[in-house]
């Protein structure tokens, strides 16, 4: 990157006169600094290559910033206006970096309270950075004047350090609250704000003060613009707390709420903007309370100004997602702005439309798209990508109008991930609309076909393995997959040659010929593609069903941190039994679920929806290492870690002491980590444990209390618990009471008052071990055909039972239940639900703690009367997780 | 011989133009540095002082002879820095409290310290024993015993 930008700057000719400074002649150059008498364009000169080294990510070693930084403070004998602020500016770099900075703490207040104007704001900012908590007395008178200071830079430069040194001093700075109240009454638009933000930040943890300070600043109208946005917002994170603390939803006659719509008809159109923008982005605004803001934002569609455009435009193009209604109003305004010349606005305005148009004008909007998506840069294409797949969702029907226009962009130059996300897009479509199946699957094939980007191939070679055998014609796929064998490079070949393995092992009529194809693969020059063709050959050509099922169509399913773990492990301590497959975790399934997908879409901000399931897997991972750091107990108990379910609040969570579980299976333990929290700052909380009612069955095999456990600490007590012997017995709920005694401490200190101590104890609510808890999800890309085999096969068990779900109003809310209660993976996509039907068939697939596999069928229909009704068939290798499957749904 | 020549320019110098002085003034904290500095720039006699966070820098001229003084806070947290603002200078000038008699031991040992540095090698020290008015105080000798002479 950097030797692309030196070309660069050589092809320029100017070039830039710091480009090739080297540290070390500068930091000897700045020996300078010591010769008198003091010649300040040079050391000027000398100061701004070490600002500039610093600022190109230059490191500095300690001895070398303090050498520096020493050097430096000899220039303040020199009167040198500029000279000084540039001394101003490098004490500020060297703060972290030099030793002894506090040195020229005395020769800074003196320059803060001086008589030169020029240095007083600068020389603030430069001792603000120099202090720290130790400091910081010796400094405050200084600072309390500055604060009120009539120059406004000197005020404002006050307010805004005092905020940088909140970081670390907040009690401190607290004391300086009636200052910075005084400087809230400015005349000065800049300090006005400051002081706002400063006092905010200083109050925002306590509800009831920012409450009082929104309802004094709402009553009379701040003369800065700029501080009246920052009351917008706070207002508007008050309404948010306000409603999720009372559940409440009409707020709307609130006096809060009022005062944002009186910011619509402010002067100044920043507040304006901001009000508007503030009113959009609340949470569960009805259409009516977005009318006025709307009205505002078209306003601003017809103005002369593009940034004024620009804005609007983008916040009706959110506004679009949650309320598309509202914004029809502003279709007129919209329909204009498509041949705005700026191209940024123009495809806002034109995806705003896509958004809110009705089914006839897509077609008449894709053209006008058309004439300009050349010309827009790849962030506003991905945008428009993003409209087409909401569309595409809302308008099945016009599917192949828009796979048309994608399949035309995916030929266009563009970036990887412009690329990724239509080709995301369009496996989207995929899986939503069978119909669009057989086009999307070829114009991504012919995507492929000269595609640069590696990852996006291989996902694409992954998915045809995954759909192409499924196909009316799965044979037309073959040809250009094996075209990549022969073309592309061996990470692209090794996924090529994986997914033709999937076409023989599902289309019997094909298997000759891929199996021609693999051994031709046999020769490839690279080990990867050799190994999985011969892998891939040797299994096909057993033509064992069995082998076929498990090693080719299910992938492997283990979660594969935790399976070098173990391997490692057993190489390093040998057994003389084999290596046990199923005592690995399974991972956490990564494949985006449908519904996951149809949240991204109502977060077309891309990837936030689609975080939990990452997080999830390497929360897993991470637990391990926590919890065998904390218990090294855990080694000797049979398996590994199996499933660690989401935390479950056992307390509020604003009490006195928060706590919350995850619960970890393991074979046939349970390991709970309670992880507790004290938030009483006059409390040292000491011997915490949480004592269970055990119950039937359950056997206490270790606790570990927390010793000591301080104000604004999180710690764990760990709990180890024998699953009972009887599965029956394992879902159940356990009473469990918080257990410490209490030494009450001096608040800002945290030191006990006295060594006397008191046992106390909390209620908390019942922690509930369900079988969720104890069953992982599996992906079964092939249900159906196991599900079959199961029924011949003699070890598997079946238990089959009738249920009446009477709670239940629909079947989306029924599936949706089960799915959350069973812990299982929804299978051959049963989990959507055609709208309308009144029956439908779930497939689950999961495995039980212990390894032990099982498929669940559940027929559900639903009637007016009775509600929904479930038959529910349940096969598994082991009885009696048949019966408590059963057993448990009642 | 480039150093003669210098010193013959120099000499030159002091003939047309003022003379330059750079000294540094350090001492423990409370011996009355930066009181002394203010005397001898303005006249100005202050009681209520605030210990120097730092160094204090004063250019004060009398007559022909301009002198800058780096006047360097006492506090033990500044002593370490003493050295860095002594080095190349023409004098030190050293002040002692002569009415404290229980810090007298610490200064001995501070100023012993930096006459050891090898990177002061060579330059001139004035020893002041200031507040001599106070009942209690140390009159020369007594303080060139307790002080002085220990480090020699």
């Amino acid at each position: 990157m950097a030797f692309k930008r030196d070309k660069k700057e050589e092809e320029e000719g100017t070039g830039n006169p710091f480009q090739n400074l080297d540290k070390t002649a500068v930091l000897q150059e700045a020996r300078t600094f010591n010769d008198t008498p003091v010649n300040p364009k040079k050391c000027t000169h000398i100061l701004t290559k070490i600002l500039y080294l610093i600022n190109q990510g230059e490191q500095l070693g300690t001895q070398e910033a303090t050498d520096a930084f020493f050097a430096m403070t000899k220039l303040f004998q020199s009167k040198d206006v500029i000279l000084r602020r540039m001394v101003y500016l490098g004490i500020k770099e060297l703060s972290n970096i030099a030793e002894d900075v506090i040195i020229v703490t005395s020769s800074l207040t003196k320059d803060m309270t001086g008589k030169e104007d020029l240095y007083r704001a600068a020389a603030i900012r430069a001792l603000c950075s120099i202090t720290d908590t130790t400091m910081i007395q010796a400094i405050e008178r200084y600072m309390k004047q500055a604060i009120v200071d009539r120059n406004s830079a000197v005020s404002s430069a006050a307010v805004v350090s005092i905020f940088h040194m909140t970081k670390h001093s907040p009690d401190l700075v607290k004391r300086w609250v009636n200052e910075v109240q005084e400087a809230l009454n400015s005349e000065n638009v800049m300090v006005q704000y400051h002081a706002l933000g400063l006092l905010y930040h200083i109050r925002k943890s306590d509800q009831l003060a920012v409450t009082k300070l929104v309802a004094k600043l709402t009553k009379f109208t701040m003369k800065s613009p700029y501080a009246t946005c920052m009351l917008i917002r706070i207002v508007c994170k008050l309404i948010e707390d306000q409603n999720a603390a009372s559940g409440d939803t009409n707020w709307s006659n609130s006096p809060l709420f009022d005062y944002l719509e009186t910011c619509l008809r402010h002067k100044s159109e920043t507040v304006v903007y901001e009000a508007a923008h503030a009113i959009v982005n609340l949470r569960r605004t009805s259409a009516r309370e977005l009318a006025p803001a709307v009205s505002v934002l078209q306003l601003f569609c017809s103005s002369p100004k593009p940034v004024l455009r620009f804005a609007a435009v983008r916040t009706l193009n959110k506004v679009a997602i949650t309320h598309p209604s509202a914004v029809t109003a502003c279709n007129l305004d919209l329909e204009n702005m498509i041949s705005d010349s700026n191209r940024s606005i123009a495809t806002l305005a034109i995806t705003t439309l896509l958004k809110t148009g009705s089914e006839s004008s897509v077609d008449r909007l894709m053209k006008q798209i058309a004439t300009f998506v050349s010309e827009i840069s790849d962030e506003f294409k991905i945008v428009v990508v993003e409209a087409i797949r909401a569309l595409c969702l809302k308008f099945p029907r016009k599917h192949a109008v828009l796979m048309n226009f994608l399949s035309a962009m995916l030929r266009d130059e563009g970036g990887l991930e412009y690329k990724a996300s239509i080709a995301d897009t369009i496996i989207t479509i995929i899986e939503e609309n069978p119909e669009a199946k057989e086009t999307g699957l070829a114009h991504l094939c012919e995507f492929i076909e000269d595609c640069e980007h590696t990852s996006l191939a291989v996902r694409i070679l992954h998915l045809l393995g995954k759909e192409g055998p499924r196909a009316k014609q799965p044979s037309k796929y073959i040809r250009f997959i094996y075209n990549r064998v022969i073309l592309e490079n061996a990470t692209v070949r090794a996924a090529a040659v994986t997914a033709m393995a999937q076409f023989g092992a599902l289309c019997p009529q094909l298997l000759d010929n891929v199996q021609v194809l693999l051994a031709r693969c046999q020769m490839d020059g690279d080990d990867e593609v050799r190994d999985r063709a011969t892998y891939y050959h040797s299994i096909l050509a057993s033509q064992n069903k069995q082998l076929i099922q498990d090693y080719i169509i299910e992938p492997l399913m283990v979660s594969i941190p935790s399976l070098e773990r173990a391997l490692h492990a057993y190489n390093l301590h040998p057994s003389p039994t084999p290596f046990d497959m199923s005592s690995i975790p399974l991972s956490t399934i990564t494949t985006s679920d449908p519904t996951e997908m149809a949240d991204r879409l109502r977060t077309p901000s891309g990837g936030v929806a689609s975080e939990p399931t990452a997080q999830a897997t390497a929360r897993v991972e991470s637990y391990y290492e926590k919890l065998s750091a904390a218990l090294p107990e855990i080694a000797n108990l049979p398996g590994t870690l199996f499933k660690s379910a989401a935390p479950v609040m056992l307390t509020e969570s604003e009490t006195e002491y928060v706590v919350r579980c995850i619960k970890h299976s393991f074979q046939s333990h349970l390991i709970l980590q309670l992880e507790v929290s004290n938030t009483l700052s006059d409390q040292l909380l000491e011997n915490v444990t949480v004592q269970l009612e055990i119950p039937e069955g359950y056997e206490l095999i270790k606790e570990t209390p927390i010793p000591r456990l301080a104000y604004n600490e999180t710690q764990s007590v760990y709990i180890i618990l024998q699953y009972p012997p009887s599965l029956a017995d394992s879902v159940t709920s356990v009473g469990a009471v918080l257990k410490f005694s209490v030494k009450d401490c001096d608040p800002t200190t945290g030191q006990p008052d006295s060594d006397e101590g008191y046992d106390d104890e909390y209620m908390l609510e019942d922690l509930e071990i369900s079988l969720s808890d104890q069953m992982a999800k599996v992906n079964k890309p092939n249900f159906l055909a196991l599900w079959e085999e199961a029924e011949t096969d003699e070890s598997m068990n079946e238990m089959e039972d009738t249920f009446c779900l009477s709670k239940m109003e629909s079947i989306q809310e029924a599936v949706a239940s089960i799915v959350n209660f069973l812990g299982m993976q929804p299978a051959e996509r049963s989990d959507k639900i055609v709208a309308g039907k009144s029956s439908h068939t779930l497939y689950l697939a999961g495995v039980f703690r212990g390894g032990i596999d099982v498929l669940v069928r559940s027929k559900l229909a639903v009637s007016a009367d009775t509600g929904v009704t479930m038959q529910l068939t349940v096969r598994s290798t082991s009885e009696d997780v048949c019966e408590l499957i059963t057993s448990t749904i009642g | 011989m480039f150093v003669l020549l210098n010193r013959i320019l120099d000499w030159f110098k002091s003939l047309f133009w003022k003379e330059e002085m750079e000294l540094t003034l350090v001492g423990l904290q409370c011996s009355g540095k930066t009181t002394f500095v203010n005397v001898i720039a303005s006249g100005q006699f202050s009681q209520d002082m605030i210990p120097t966070v730092g160094f204090n820098m004063r250019k004060i001229t009398k007559g022909n002879v301009t002198i800058k003084v780096w006047d360097i806070g006492g506090q033990p947290r500044f002593r370490s820095m003493w050295e860095r603002y002594c080095r190349g200078v023409n004098a030190i000038v050293y002040m002692v409290d002569a009415a404290d008699t229980d810090k007298l031991e610490a200064s001995r040992n501070e100023l012993h310290a930096l006459i050891e540095k090898p990177q002061l090698i060579g330059i001139p020290i004035l020893v002041l024993g200031n507040k001599r008015d106070l009942p209690n105080a140390l009159d020369e000798k007594e303080l060139i015993d307790r002080i002085v002479k220990w480090c020699i």
